[in-house]
């Protein structure tokens, strides 16, 4: 086993007890989904005036309910088109707030460099998923690229925890770059291997 | 004509252009070169905001220069 799938299999322990409980509790997925993107603007709030290690732990918190959600919907038989839609939309306003939390300090602290370094970190963070989304509307699937959502909130967590925050905002950038570029390629390669349309 | 690629610039093509699943080899070690990159880095290096200090890569070059 990886290492990384050894932390995985760990972290899943506490998430299972968890999960048994909102489907004890008949807790509709969506309310989860809702509650997490509340919790997550608080995270932000948290990193707007530079209490990181408050953030960190708020951000815990908010990405418990990002995680669980499908899981009790799978086993609540709740799962739903719209489920899935609303997920992935407010998984965005989740994103983009933290971002928008770490803009604010960087220009309260007059630091315009970092301000335009967290917001194309912020950009190509959000095409990351724009492309995969638009891809699979044209091909099956657009799984390529290391960047993901998963990978960017324990970065924004082990930034916020170490105070290594400037760090995470270039690993962010960079592989989102490269994540953003990873797809458009394989989707152009996809589609060029496809067979021709017909021609109406 | 067949292209010849050396082997740094086929792990890097790989790392940047990725196409492994989690919990593989290959996610362990790129986890492992970022977590370097974000935990070595000397905050100083980056003009880091918030952080300050050498950092341990900038202790450990202080600590050969002298």
């Amino acid at each position: 086993m990886t290492v990384t799938g050894l932390i995985g299999t760990i972290c899943m322990f506490p998430l299972r007890a968890i999960i048994a409980a909102c489907v004890a509790l008949r807790i509709h997925p969506n309310i989860l989904t809702f509650v997490g993107v509340l919790i997550n603007v608080a995270a932000a709030w948290q990193l707007a005036f530079g209490h990181f290690i408050s953030a960190g732990v708020i951000m815990i918190v908010a990405n418990i309910f990002d995680f669980i959600d499908g899981k009790v919907a799978r086993e609540l038989h709740a799962e739903s088109k719209f489920g899935g839609f609303w997920d992935s939309v407010i998984d965005r306003f989740s994103d983009i707030a933290l971002f928008i939390g770490l803009i604010y300090l960087y220009s309260s602290l007059r630091r315009t460099d970092y301000v335009m370094i967290t917001a194309l970190a912020m950009m190509f963070a959000i095409m990351t998923s724009y492309t995969r989304a638009r891809a699979e509307s044209l091909i099956t699937k657009c799984k390529v690229g290391f960047m993901e959502r998963p990978e960017r909130i324990v970065l924004f967590m082990i930034g916020a925890f170490t105070n290594r925050m400037a760090a995470v905002m270039w690993v962010i950038g960079v592989l989102s770059i490269f994540t953003v570029a990873d797809r458009i390629l394989y989707t152009y390669r996809e589609l060029k291997n496809a067979q021709p349309e017909p021609v109406a | 004509m067949k292209k010849t690629v050396t082997l740094p610039g086929r792990i890097l093509w790989n790392a940047f252009f990725w196409t492994y699943d989690r919990a593989t080899w290959q996610y362990d070690l790129m986890v492992i070169a970022i977590l370097a990159f974000v935990w070595l880095t000397p905050p100083d290096w980056l003009g880091d905001p918030t952080a300050s200090g050498p950092g341990p890569l900038g202790y450990l070059a202080d600590l050969l220069q002298r």
